[in-house]
């Protein structure tokens, strides 16, 4: 009894000082759901006037949820949730009033209608990101208010009268009006879906393609369909929004045009960006903000405007960022102070050698080849390359890497090093020649196919997520070791294989940092940690899904000596535990002692593979590269 | 034919000069002023006021001008450069600009009403004939005030050292701080400068629309689409190109099509180009970042 509570505490004071808060709380939630529907109750039974204020507000709570889905998590601005908006109003006016289907039929056609089309949409814009996108999105936005306008379906600019909600079927009677029931369920839902993704292994993900796209690709997530795919949710969420908002009266085209897209975004700004409640927060002060101040309507929308410019200026965090700090004075802000103090000491732990077994190759199931072991775990045959400007950066380069090697690869700055790696990690396609991993040709593969063969790499300059946890982000890099983490994200929390997985995967993740000495920084956000334990949470992303392959990208750059000797000690038990790996580097004196093979480029091409000793001995290389 | 190719010269002239004073912006802060519209709507607005009041038509132009310039500098003080000092690749400008722009309009509604008021005409009465077309006064000095001041910017940007220091702003404003160029400065003049053309425009389209509040609005949305047909965002004088072409299938459509073409054809137009050309169809450089694949930056 009493070793049961006290592991229970240890358990939760473990996953508080990862900066986790304790998953689930179940209390929380109940309370929370149970004081909404009070709540809703109440409102489903106020006068008119008052239902009306806050149904309208909370359909704009669902659309800047749906905004802040991809402008939070993913950075997408889109400014086309008022065309999607629009879509799935005009589209349930015109088929209810007209053809008087059934509501509920009529929603799921919105869903997948507004969904499709934001596929399409975002599968046009998304080949070119950040402002062309918002750009783009703004033009959608634009031609639909035009047509709404033009069209004699829409009913020009005096517009339509929405579909009047049908009652409550017989035996499920609720006190109240049934469309405040509807619209406010819908509402809860949609904060529970992002909520849901915030506590999933998806949301390090989508941070991680937010901003360091580079590092989620090559941690074998497919960057550009998940992209596709979580716009094209947004959009349905707010073709729903539509659905809601025909039931609320009058449908015209001044109600979905490029401003109101931009109100949304102004919404989201004001509540907090990337929040779960921020975004709702925003919408009720932006869409109640008219009645609230009753003065003359321009002055009115002078106000507002000025507001807006104070809370993007002022608060570039929103309501939510002033909520947490004003939570944050009665924190516990002792502790940490102590970890800092003893970790400044020494920014890394001793490597934990015991658990270097764990991570071995293919420990976490990640490579699946086949049968037989070929010889060489990464071959490159007469790859040449050029970034377009004619000057050839790579010239038949041949590069055959053993099986269990370490691999230095010396040069030059400008030699084509990184060039070649990324051409190994698929981020480049060469003109011509041929890569092969494991034996086999993957030239057309995507990075983040590559990294499924069990292939790794990290970045010269860090890029990891700078708001998360190291552990966080570790764990992107075992995004794809457990299956359909994307569709399980939308219920994460209710799934108990999700709790099971999640507890795995911060488990494996956190001994991934402890063992390359990293475990003491847990608790911080990224940006907040010294550069040598950004490379080392660099690193434990790496090994923590047992790659078989690991190329690294001048990995000792601004590492103290000690830290040096530190990443020496890792990557020597790395190797012992089977794992091949590619290593650019300038510091020879790191290098050549830990390296089976050493192939130096220059000017793109290969002069010679050999030993260290044989490659610090050759005339060429002393004389273009050692600077003898 | 002819006949709607020189109106639309002339009403494009107009958006390309908006286009242009959007583009201005963009060039030397990379951010797209939503105000640009009501910058040209204060200086009609302003012109028609102080002209009322009994003064000269050139005093109440040049009154208007300084108007707008005065604001212009003012929407990059108050609504941009305190974001961009916050991060300068945040979007929260999208916001801050159209709250400038909300509170300018209402304001201009809430001193002068939101019903038209007369503008003073510039050009009255004479015309020209060219072929069968006619060429009213108040179209040519459109057509030869946009050439004028499309050519000005040019030669400056390219020819003047000051031109120089824009360009390097543009590129990188870090990297200009460190080599001694005031950005603040340099950012100032751009705002002034876009008002000014965006308020010029205004006075050449001022006799056609008359003085309203929500002028800004509509021109606004048509010169931020000269600027996306053109390629301003990359090259200015690009968006006076786009400008002149949308004016010319603006009024083709209207001839050719019906009298509403105008209002959705320019539409069809922009997404067509952007389908065919996202960077635009006179601007060879490429503004946004292609997909990281293609051009992962060169390391090491």
């Amino acid at each position: 009894m009493e070793t049961e509570r006290i592991e229970a505490q240890r358990a939760t004071s473990v996953l508080a000082g990862a900066g986790f808060r304790p998953r689930l709380r179940p209390v929380g939630v109940a309370l929370f759901v149970a004081a909404y529907v009070a709540a809703t109750a109440l409102v489903a039974q106020s006068d008119l006037g008052v239902q009306s204020l806050v149904l309208v507000a909370a359909v704009f709570g669902v659309l800047a949820i749906s905004l802040d889905l991809v402008a939070g998590m993913l950075g997408l601005y889109s400014l086309g949730q008022g065309g999607f908006f629009a879509i799935g109003a005009y589209f349930t006016t015109i088929v209810v009033n007209d053809l008087s289907w059934n509501v509920f039929l009529v929603l799921l056609i919105v869903l997948l209608l507004a969904g499709l089309i934001g596929l399409a949409v975002g599968a046009m814009s998304l080949r070119v990101s950040g402002l062309y996108f918002a750009i783009t999105t703004f033009i959608f936005t634009l031609v639909l208010t035009v047509l709404a306008t033009d069209l004699k379906i829409t009913g020009g600019l005096q517009g339509l009268l929405g579909p009047a909600f049908p009652d409550f079927p017989e035996g499920l009677q609720a006190p109240g009006a049934p469309v405040a029931w509807c619209v406010m369920l819908a509402l809860l839902l949609c904060v529970g879906f992002v909520w849901s993704i915030r506590q999933s292994p998806l949301y390090p993900v989508l941070l991680a393609i937010r901003d360091a796209e580079r590092f989620a690709e090559a941690a074998g997530a497919r960057t550009s369909l998940i992209k596709i795919g979580v716009f094209g949710v947004s959009a349905a969420m707010a073709g729903a929004a539509g659905w809601l908002f025909s039931f609320l009266g009058v449908v015209s085209p001044g109600q979905f045009d490029w401003a109101v897209s931009l109100n949304i975004l102004v919404m989201v700004l004001i509540g907090g960006i990337n929040t779960t409640l921020g975004p709702v927060i925003g919408a009720a002060f932006v869409s109640m903000f008219p009645a609230l101040v009753n003065i003359n309507p321009w002055l009115q929308e002078m106000v507002y405007g000025a507001l807006s410019i104070l809370a993007v200026t002022l608060l570039p965090g929103g309501v939510m960022s002033l909520l947490r700090r004003v939570a944050a004075l009665g924190g516990d802000a002792p502790e940490e102070a102590e970890l800092t103090i003893s970790a400044i000491n020494r920014a890394e732990a001793p490597v934990e050698a015991g658990l270097f077994r764990k991570f071995a190759s293919g420990s976490a199931g990640a490579a699946q080849a086949g049968g037989s072991e070929p010889e060489y775990a990464v071959e490159c045959r007469g790859v040449r390359f050029s970034y377009g400007t004619g000057l050839m950066v790579l010239r038949n380069v041949d590069l055959v890497v053993k099986r269990g090697d370490i691999h230095g690869l010396i040069g030059p700055n400008g030699s084509g090093k990184s060039t070649l790696a990324n051409v190994i990690a698929g981020r480049l396609q060469p003109l011509a020649g041929s890569t092969l991993i494991k034996g086999m040709r993957v030239d057309d593969a995507s990075p983040s196919k590559r990294a499924m063969l069990g292939m790794r790499r990290t970045f010269q300059a860090a890029e990891l997520v700078r708001e998360l946890t190291p552990v966080q982000n570790v764990m992107v890099g075992l995004f794809n070791l457990k299956p359909r983490i994307i569709q399980r994200a939308a219920f994460w929390p209710l799934l108990p294989s999700g709790r099971r997985d999640l507890a795995w995967m911060e488990a494996r993740s956190r001994e991934a940092l402890e063992m390359v000495g990293a475990g003491a920084w847990v608790g911080r956000a990224v940006g907040d940690v010294p550069h040598g334990v950004e490379q080392l949470t660099q690193l434990a992303s790496v090994c923590v899904a047992g790659p078989d392959i690991i190329i690294l990208d001048e990995p000792a750059t601004g590492l103290s000596a000690r830290e040096v000797d530190h990443l020496a000690e890792i990557l020597t038990h790395l190797k012992a535990q089977g794992v091949t790996m590619i290593i650019i580097e300038h510091q020879t004196r790191f290098l050549f002692p830990l390296c089976d093979r050493v192939t130096v480029l220059n000017a793109g091409e290969v002069i010679l593979t050999g030993t260290a000793e044989e490659v610090r001995a050759h005339p060429v290389v002393r004389q273009v590269y050692l600077g003898e | 034919m002819l006949q709607f190719v020189v109106s639309g010269v002339a009403i494009g002239a107009v958006y390309g000069l908006i286009g242009m004073a959007l583009a201005i912006t963009f060039y030397v802060t990379r951010i797209i002023n939503f105000a640009q519209g009501q910058m040209m709507m204060a200086t009609v607005m302003v012109t028609a006021e102080v002209r009322a009041a009994g003064y000269p038509t050139w005093a109440a132009a040049l009154l208007g001008l300084g108007c707008a310039c005065v604001l212009g500098v003012l929407s990059y003080l108050i609504a941009v450069r305190p974001i961009l000092a916050l991060n300068r690749f945040s979007f929260g400008w999208l916001v801050s600009t159209l709250g400038f722009a909300v509170i300018l309009e209402n304001a201009a509604a809430y001193i002068w009403g939101p019903t038209s008021q007369a503008f003073p005409p510039m050009f009255q009465g004479t015309s020209f004939h060219l072929m069968d077309a006619v060429v009213t006064g108040q179209q040519l000095l459109a057509i030869v005030t946009a050439a004028v001041l499309t050519a000005g910017f040019e030669l400056v940007r390219r020819g003047t050292l000051f031109g120089k220091i824009g360009m390097a702003t543009a590129a990188d404003p870090e990297m200009a701080t460190a080599v001694g160029v005031n950005t603040t400065v340099v950012a100032i003049t751009a705002f002034a400068t876009s008002a000014f053309y965006a308020g010029v425009a205004g006075l050449l389209i001022g006799p056609t629309t008359f003085a309203n509040p929500y002028l800004g609005d509509t021109f606004g949305t048509f010169g931020f689409i000269a600027m996306m047909i053109g390629g301003g965002t990359e090259k200015p004088m690009a968006a006076m190109f786009g400008g002149l072409l949308l004016g010319v299938c603006a009024e083709g459509a209207n001839a050719m099509i019906n009298s509403q073409a105008s209002d959705w054809f320019p539409f069809i137009i922009l997404v067509v180009v952007l389908i065919v050309s996202p960077r635009g169809l006179f601007s060879a450089g490429n503004l946004f970042r292609l997909r990281a694949r293609s051009v992962a930056s060169a390391q090491a």
